[in-house]
């Protein structure tokens, strides 16, 4: 039978795998795992499952990845012909994988590596004047598309993209929204200022209490898109402390959610997730993957989300799935809005079916092909 | 399995509450390790029962927190009563009691509104189960209060004093999963997911609360309601509509399932037009038979 301490340490190494899963443990939830394992029978697999998936788990997504791995821990410990006392040997399972083998999708990432890291943790540059360009030999990066630039330019451009985001980021959030007159009355403050009055002559009111916007990005990751998806991600993200939250999906002819993903420390790491769902074979599917994400995803839509459609439009499902799922979410939604990199060519109509289809629910569709696109694309995330 | 969780599962069952190993487990942890228990779930499938059930079973009071949007500190903690002490200050007017006095008077126990979270910090006795329930509805900022709140077990009113709990309050949070909460908040909190029931637990359910049923019906039912929920629906019913339902049927003395009969009392199961629309083409198109297939 297992000590206590080897338990721990079993737990910690189980732990360990459930974190290369891509489960964000903390240390507090693991001694909860030791201290449950306490606390149910150990030579019953399934009240160690479950003291195990009650204590690690925080949501049902992590179900699936949390049995992959207690199967394989499990099943390597039946190997080994021991019971739970097998935790203890030294060596470890691997890592089960859900899909392996990205070789192709990470070549092709290498190609446009967009330098997007550390930029989250370097914003003291307040009060610095930031010289982001107006009319000066700047100027022609602001217009220039960004598919144009050549591969060792755009670290640079992702720098200046970033640099316009901060600026706009503080500019947002120092904004005063008119208010209504006086706000909330404030009784406790004003029973305080009015107590040897005998009665409230003066009252004391305090500002409403307002909601962050939320912000649920839908980028279009195939093909030529991918490029834009990049930039206004991370226009975005540099942004998102304005932001209550910003939830970001991909897709091309499935849905992905890699709001996870681009949290965290390796951010480069993460976005070749955003290429991993990219199926060259076939083309994009705007309309089932939004339904997708409204069967799935639905919630996370209310009326203070801005909902963020990233694509040029062409689909080759139904238009009509794809209008009935645009529908359901400009119901829910504060704002929809559609960015669209191919209406930054001047001869550029939208008159493929699909974005024909999209076209009448969008609230604001804009451009989102160069810096200056994005820069008034910000002026559009707010709710009226 | 460990005979304490056995008992809880027995308990739950002898408290009308049809449980499963997952379930009992969880509230064993909940009990046992003392920390909240965050349950997510469909609406319908029995979250907040469970709270009800495990505030019978440790013979302790029930504390109810419903979250809104909306919903702030002052609502869910403590507030001061302000017509009454308006109505103190206007008795005190000809008194000769100084400010320090007055502001004493007002700002003292009996003036004081304890709101749920303060009545579980503040229980004497037994520790009470404390229940917040859809903590999705409340905002961001209520969240982070709250996380505040269940980790210290204690508060501080300025006019009084700190209180600080003798007896720290079983925890269940409930989520119907409208926003998404916080990680914080859940790494806090032990996890539970109720999905839909199978079909044994649901004619579990079935027969265990509608007494009327036999047990042919109530296998119908089930088998019904787990193919009804196959289909894309805008309100996938839960438990409570198979209940409404079964108690709908029961009435009408209902002994099987027909075409006629499901018309009748689709509006106990379907609560959205286009949900009842897309039924009926299912049915012209294929008949009761693809709902309620033969068993096997």
């Amino acid at each position: 039978m297992a000590g206590p301490r080897d338990l721990t340490t079993a737990v910690l190494r189980f732990g360990r795998m459930l974190r290369a899963a891509g489960l964000p443990l903390t240390t507090g939830e693991l001694m909860d795992g030791v201290r449950a394992l306490a606390v149910v029978d150990l030579l019953d697999r399934r009240d160690v499952y479950l003291a195990l998936r009650t204590t690690l788990v925080a949501r049902q997504e992590e179900f699936p990845a949390f049995d992959r791995c207690f199967e394989a821990f499990w099943r390597f410990q039946a190997e080994e012909g021991q019971g739970l006392d097998g935790l203890l040997t030294p060596t470890e399972p691997a890592i089960p994988e859900e899909h392996a083998g990205n070789t192709g999708a990470e070549a092709a990432q290498k190609k446009v590596s967009v330098a997007l890291e550390g930029w989250e943790e370097q914003g003291d540059d307040d009060g610095e004047p930031l010289e982001v360009p107006g009319v000066s030999d700047k100027e022609i990066l602001m217009d220039q598309d960004f598919s144009t630039f050549p591969v060792e330019d755009l670290d640079e451009v992702a720098r200046l993209t970033i640099l316009i985001a901060r600026r706009l980021a503080r500019r947002i959030s120092r904004r005063k929204r008119p208010t209504r007159r006086g706000g909330v009355i404030d009784l406790r403050r004003s029973i305080r200022a009015n107590l040897m009055k005998g009665e409230i002559i003066e009252l004391r009111r305090r500002e409403r209490r307002r909601r962050k916007i939320r912000l649920v990005l839908l980028c279009d990751v195939s093909g030529s898109m991918d490029l834009y998806s990049r930039f206004l991600l991370q226009f975005l993200y540099a942004l998102q402390n304005v932001f209550g939250r910003v939830e970001t999906f991909t897709f091309s002819t499935r849905l992905t959610r890699v709001t996870e993903h681009l949290k965290g420390a390796s951010y480069r790491q993460a976005l070749a997730k955003l290429t991993e769902v990219r199926d060259f074979s076939g083309g994009t599917r705007i309309g089932e993957s939004l339904q997708e994400f409204n069967a799935r995803w639905g919630r996370l839509v209310d009326r203070h989300t801005i909902v963020i459609v990233l694509s040029d439009g062409w689909d080759t499902g139904e238009p009509e799935v794809l209008a009935t799922e645009m529908l359901a979410i400009k119901r829910k939604a504060g704002r929809l809005i559609w960015p669209n990199p191919l209406l930054g060519n001047p001869s550029y109509e939208p008159l493929t079916r699909g974005m024909a289809a999209a076209l009448p629910l969008v609230d604001h569709f804009a451009a989102a092909h160069n810096l200056a696109s994005l820069r008034d694309l910000a002026g559009h995330l707010n709710l009226r | 399995m460990r005979a304490e969780i056995q008992k809880i599962q027995q308990m739950m069952e002898a408290a009308d509450y049809v449980t499963d190993p997952a379930i009992a487990t969880s509230v064993h942890l909940a009990m046992t390790l003392k920390k909240p228990l965050l349950i997510e779930g469909h609406a319908g499938v029995g979250k907040t029962e469970i709270a009800k059930v495990m505030a019978r079973m440790l013979e302790t009071n029930l504390i109810r927190l419903q979250c809104y949007e909306g919903l702030d500190a002052a609502q869910a903690l403590y507030e001061w009563n302000y017509p009454k002490q308006l109505l103190h200050i206007k008795l005190e007017e000809s008194t000769t009691h100084t400010l320090r006095e007055k502001e004493a008077a007002i700002f003292s126990e009996p003036f004081l509104i304890r709101r749920p979270l303060l009545q579980a910090i503040s229980q004497v006795g037994k520790a009470p189960v404390l229940l917040i329930d859809e903590v999705d509805r409340a905002d961001e900022e209520f969240e982070a209060f709250l996380l505040e709140v269940l980790s210290e077990f204690q508060v501080t009113i300025p006019e009084i004093g700190t209180v600080k709990t003798a007896h720290p309050p079983y925890v269940i949070l409930t989520s119907n999963r409208v926003r998404e909460l916080s990680d914080a908040l859940r790494r806090r909190c032990l996890y539970l997911w109720i999905d839909f029931p199978g079909f044994d637990k649901e004619v579990r359910i079935v027969m265990r609360k509608v007494p009327g049923v036999n047990e042919a019906l109530a296998r119908e039912i089930a088998r019904f309601m787990e193919s009804l929920r196959t289909i894309r629906l805008a309100k996938v019913p839960g438990v409570a509509e198979t209940l409404d339902w079964a108690q709908a049927l029961a009435s009408l003395h209902a002994d099987h399932l027909d075409e006629e009969v499901v018309l009748e009392t689709l509006g106990c199961v379907l609560k959205d037009a286009d949900d009842v629309k897309r039924f009926k083409r299912e049915l012209t198109a294929s008949g009761l038979k693809r709902f309620a297939a033969a068993e096997g």
